[in-house]
């Protein structure tokens, strides 16, 4: 297909203070990494990832990052990452790449293995009895019940 | 995103998942932390917030709330910090809602794609969209909905009858009835339709401008040939009753300072039609109703005399409950009038669509073809609003109003060969030679009116309408002149194609009564018309032949192209030709644009229409009409009376209609008013204007102004001294009350009065310019006591001036018409190529305000999503529009370096002068103020400025009577 192709970068953002995630915001995400590509490989750097370079998707709540950029270019974001210590001004923090993908759809899908797989690693470490009802029930939660056959058809779509 | 597109963008991102972050808004809140439950509450609200679907992909609601539930009582310190720890809860609770959005996200595909279009390309075969079983078995169930739900859509859009079933006659007319349920049609509106653009207004379907471009076409037409104008719409209403007490109550909503009266004695006789501005009962000067014409039907005997007034349909919700009172009119008579059933032919109608849509060839053989045709012709009758009843009756007086509108058909011809056409496209009734036919059905009035009497009438009528010809154009008749006929089907003579009919030179009738007719004009009798009966119209229309059978009969006939000889059953029409003055005013062109209006039954409006247009006649629609007037020099109903009613709403539409385009401009592609000093570029504020022209005088007044020039009066207003007195005393009332009323200004059209202004306005000394102005009136400097008087007495008035511009430039609309300063006239003088001073700049104090509120709408979305800016921007206008004085207006007069006294109606280039024209209503106590100031060889010297230009222009200024 001609079309623009991109990349798509899945990231797990972790604080050193729960305080940090207070003001993650789409909008300075956005800016700290544009300015942390400044820093890390110049103007150069910063006109080859600004072009389609977008923060896709973002959950403050387990710290998951999609980011997207052009798929020439993706290198250049993708060791920029390692170098962001803080967003905003004292936040201390660091950016894990988990994912990179072509599509959105499949960061998607591993995204979903990846929490699961998360998950599953938390159950046998808990503590107390609640906690681990709870877990279960989140684990159990994790599929949709009126889509199961779509759920189904699809992922044997996808796997032909 | 507006429409389909984000419509579509919105179906993509049904299943999409947003991004989940904390409010910022208010810190106080937001302290709280997402691994502990406290969030939970604010969490929801944020989501709501964020994501607009419906399903939220997260359902954040269900598994937080439950979990918030069993947490609260851990901690309590829900805004005091956040803890230290994590809680494994939570952290389950997060990534299961997240991997439930994003397995919601991936299980479904992209919906703008079917299920074999996702299918890798090894897998597509042959005829998969349409033929389920080529798709993968497991997929079946979702292709086969798929394919049920796109059957279904195209089902729905399809109609659910076929082309040729809705084009077949009978469905194709209950189709059209339909559709002029809102808007009532003409009858020549398909024709109409297929070659003008079509408005809706005043209730029916009107033929706007043709689709063609015919500027100058129709003007020529106007000045060479033949214009014709289907004026149907106009309203008719019926005024029967004894003479005297008709015009005692008509008297009422009349005043004999405006010129003649229903009373004026040509026109009481029936020889000519009338024409007058009607006011609200006794209530003159103020609330003027509108301009009407009237016709009385000529005199007999000792019969009730009739009256027809004609009228604009705008006019019509005003005028009729003023005649109801005046004529003391009570309840409407329901159907007293022997109609030929209208409501039964309609239920005929209703109850059987069956035999409307019968095909031709079974018409012929029910061997009642006529019934069937007169049963479709009348089909409009039913879209006639049977709300409104169409009769009032008086038991006092008893006089009977009676609702004519559509009854009678009204085409007026404009132009020098309007009669040439009108004399080549009728053909007196040919004299009924059997009388014992009298028993057949067709046409039975023309034999039984076919006495001694009559006859004799009918053919001084046929030799009056033969000598029309030798006129060389219809301003040599008196105006208003009006003459009965009764003609033969227009049908029958149509030529094979359209021609141009000319004026036949060899065949001219006595020049002596040619000149005789022209001097004397024509006599009463001949007026007369069987179109005046109620019971003769009904017949002719119910009698008439249908195209159809015409066309057979004319197949049917041996040698193809001769006259039908149609014997008895030829209907006769009688019509009324009724004169229509051009251009009386003014010095140039006198008599330009005159012509016929011809009165037809219903019914037969197509079949004159087409014999009128293959006689090389231009059709023309409202805006011809509209050219006409401004070429004519006449003011124009609606548009030129903003005193009246009818006239205030049109402004008022006039006004959004301006505005809205006004608006769909960015404000750098669009004039910004401000900058060019137009207060008021959309409305003219003549209330505001009349009001500030008052406050001008009264500050003069106390300025001082010597007393003894009040009594110096001209002779013709002294007749009237007492009077005004009366008139003073009651402004002074009304002004002691405070209260501006709905309208509190009129336009003058006390004849005496304009015509002394007329007078003033004149240059003394002009080159023999304009050499023929009424002697009786002193042309002489104006004494300016009087000019006092006459401002004094009508404070609150304008009056109807006639532009011509001296050099260059159109006028528009709502352009400035301004009094020169002393400066200007000298440079004027001084140089011959001067056009005119320029108004500075002015500046725009809003735009600022405008910007500063669009900053503070943008700092008070906090968000600043898409969609919060574009309801900013589109509620900010509703207060300031950019380029357009807010409501509040300043001072109109003093508003721009040349003082204003009024505005200019309409505007444009005028063919007939060769130079700009325009019709425009100034303030009278401005235009006198302006004339005693002037020089008398510089008399009347205006300056025009469009609103969306800065230059000043010449013009002369000429009030005309």
């Amino acid at each position: 297909m001609v079309r623009f192709k991109s990349r798509y970068l899945l990231c797990e953002i972790s604080f050193a203070s729960p305080n940090g995630w207070q003001h993650v915001e789409e909008k300075k995400l956005h800016r700290a990494i544009l300015e942390a590509i400044q820093k890390a490989h110049g103007d150069f750097g910063v006109a080859c990832c600004a072009v389609s370079f977008a923060v896709k998707y973002l959950n403050t709540y387990t710290g998951i990052l999609l980011l997207r950029c052009r798929k020439a270019h993706y290198r250049l974001l993708w060791s920029t990452l390692a170098f962001i210590h803080q967003l905003g001004k004292k936040e201390t923090c660091a950016i894990t790449c988990i994912h990179v993908g072509g599509t959105i759809r499949t960061c998607q899908k591993f995204l979903i293995g990846y929490n699961r797989q998360q998950l599953l690693r938390k159950l046998p470490t808990c503590k107390s009895e609640a906690e681990r009802t709870a877990l279960q029930e989140a684990v159990r939660s994790c599929t949709l019940q009126e889509l199961q056959e779509d759920v189904v058809s699809a992922s044997e779509e996808d796997s032909n | 995103m507006s429409g389909a597109k984000g419509r579509k963008y919105e179906k993509k991102m049904k299943h999409q998942p947003t991004s989940v972050t904390f409010h910022t808004g208010d810190p106080g809140v937001s302290s709280s932390k997402n691994y502990n439950g406290a969030g939970a509450q604010q969490q929801e609200r944020k989501y709501g917030g964020i994501q607009p679907q419906r399903d939220q992909p997260w359902t954040p609601s269900s598994s937080f709330k439950h979990y918030h539930e069993q947490s609260h009582y851990r901690d309590g310190q829900t805004s005091q910090g956040f803890p230290k720890y994590i809680t494994a809860t939570t952290f389950a609770q997060a990534r299961a809602a997240e991997v439930k959005a994003m397995l919601k996200a991936v299980s479904n595909k992209n919906s703008n794609s079917q299920v074999f279009q996702a299918l890798p390309k090894h897998m597509r075969r042959r005829a998969m969209s349409s033929n389920v079983k080529r798709i993968p078995r497991r997929l079946r169930a979702i292709a086969k909905r798929e394919l049920e739900k796109a059957s279904q859509q195209k089902k729905e859009q399809s109609k659910n009858k076929s082309r040729k079933a809705r084009r077949r006659h009978g469905n194709l007319l209950l189709e059209f009835n339909r559709r002029q349920r809102k808007n009532l049609w003409l009858e020549t509106h398909i024709w109409h339709a297929k070659r003008f653009h079509m408005v809706k207004k005043w209730g029916y379907c009107l033929g706007d401008k043709p689709t063609s471009k015919c500027y100058r076409a129709c003007y020529r037409a106007m000045t060479k040939h033949c214009l014709l104008q289907d004026l149907s719409y106009y309203c008719c209403l019926e005024l029967t009753g004894g003479e005297n007490e008709l015009l005692k109550a008509l008297a009422r909503l009349t005043n004999r300072e405006t010129g003649l009266t229903f009373a004026a004695v040509g026109c009481l006789s029936g020889k000519k039609q009338g024409s007058l501005v009607l006011y609200k009962a006794e209530k003159y000067p103020l609330e003027p109703l509108g301009p009407v014409t009237f016709l009385w039907k000529p005199k007999k005997m000792s019969e009730d005399r009739q009256l027809w007034i004609w009228f604009h349909p705008a006019l019509k919700q005003d005028l009729i409950p003023q005649l109801k009172t005046v004529c003391q009119c009570g309840e409407p008579v329901v159907q007293s009038i022997p109609l030929p059933e209208p409501s039964t032919v309609v239920s005929t109608v209703e109850e059987m669509p069956e035999p409307v849509s019968v095909g031709s060839k079974r018409k012929r053989k029910d061997g009642t073809p006529l019934e069937e045709i007169t049963v479709k012709k009348f089909i409009r009758e039913k879209t006639s609003p049977t709300l409104i009843p169409a009769c009032w009756k008086s038991q006092t007086t008893g006089i009977v109003l009676r609702d004519l509108t559509l009854e009678i058909l009204r085409y007026r011809l404009i132009g020098p060969l309007s009669h040439s056409v009108l004399s080549d496209a009728l053909y007196p009734a040919s004299l009924c030679k059997i009388f014992h036919s009298q028993h057949e059905k067709h046409c039975s009035w023309w034999p039984e009116y076919c006495n001694e009497d009559n006859l004799f009438l009918h053919e001084r009528q046929q030799n009056l309408f033969q000598l029309l010809r030798g006129i060389a154009s219809p301003a040599e008749i008196s105006a208003g002149t009006v003459l009965g006929l009764v003609v033969d089907d227009p049908r029958l003579t149509l030529p094979r194609k359209r021609t141009k009919s000319m004026p036949n030179l060899s065949m001219l009738p006595d020049f002596e009564k040619v000149r005789q007719l022209t001097v004397e004009g024509i006599t009463d009798e001949t007026s007369a018309s069987p179109i005046w009966d109620q019971a003769v119209r009904d017949d002719v229309t119910r009698s008439k032949i249908s195209e159809q059978e015409l066309n057979r009969m004319k197949m049917e006939i041996l040698v193809p192209g001769s006259r039908l000889d149609l014997g008895a059953k030829e209907s006769k029409i009688p019509i009324l030709l009724i004169h229509q003055s051009g251009k009386l005013t003014g010095q140039e062109c006198l008599g330009w644009g005159s012509g016929w209006d011809i009165l037809i039954p219903k019914g037969w409006g197509m079949a004159f229409w087409i014999s009128l247009i293959y006689r090389g006649a231009r059709a023309g629609g409202l805006q011809e009409g509209l050219k006409h007037s401004q070429h004519k020099g006449t003011a124009h109903f609606p548009d030129d009376f903003p005193d009246c009613a009818a006239g205030m709403r049109f402004s008022g539409e006039q006004k959004k209609e301006l505005l809205d385009k006004y608006k769909r401009r960015p404000p750098s592609k669009r004039p910004n008013y401000i900058k060019h000093g137009s207060v008021a570029p959309f409305l003219c504020p003549w209330q505001q204007l009349v009001e500030e022209w008052e406050m001008i005088l009264k500050i003069e007044d106390e300025r001082g102004v010597p007393e003894e020039c009040r009594g110096a009066l001209p002779a013709p207003e002294s007749s009237g001294e007492q009077m005004s007195k009366g008139v003073k005393v009651k402004c002074a009332d009304e002004e002691m009350k405070g209260s501006p009323g709905a309208a509190d200004f009129s336009i003058l059209r006390n004849r005496t009065v304009l015509k002394q202004i007329s007078a003033w306005c004149l240059p003394t000394s002009g080159k023999g310019k304009r050499a023929n102005c009424p002697a009786s009136f002193s042309r002489q400097q104006i004494p300016s006591g009087a000019a006092l008087l006459i401002s004094a007495h009508n404070p609150r008035c304008l009056v109807w001036t006639r532009l011509s511009l001296l050099k260059k430039g159109s006028p528009t609309s709502h352009a400035l018409i301004c009094i020169p300063d002393p400066g200007d006239i000298q440079m004027l003088c001084a140089d011959l190529t001067f056009c005119g001073p320029q108004e500075p700049k002015h500046k725009d104090h809003f735009k600022k305000k405008i910007k500063e509120l669009k900053k503070k709408k943008l700092a008070s979305s906090p968000g600043a999503s898409c969609k919060v800016q574009g309801i900013g921007c589109s509620e900010l206008p509703s207060k300031l529009i950019s380029g357009l004085w807010p409501e509040p207006l300043p001072s109109i007069t003093s508003h721009c370096t040349r003082v204003t006294i009024g505005f200019v109606l309409r505007g444009d280039f005028s063919l007939t002068a060769g130079c700009g024209e325009a019709l425009g209503l100034v303030s009278v106590a401005g235009l006198l103020h302006m004339l005693s100031q002037q020089s008398s060889d510089r008399k009347g010297l205006v300056l025009v400025r469009n609103p969306a230009s800065l230059q000043y222009r010449f013009a002369r200024i000429m009030v005309e009577v």
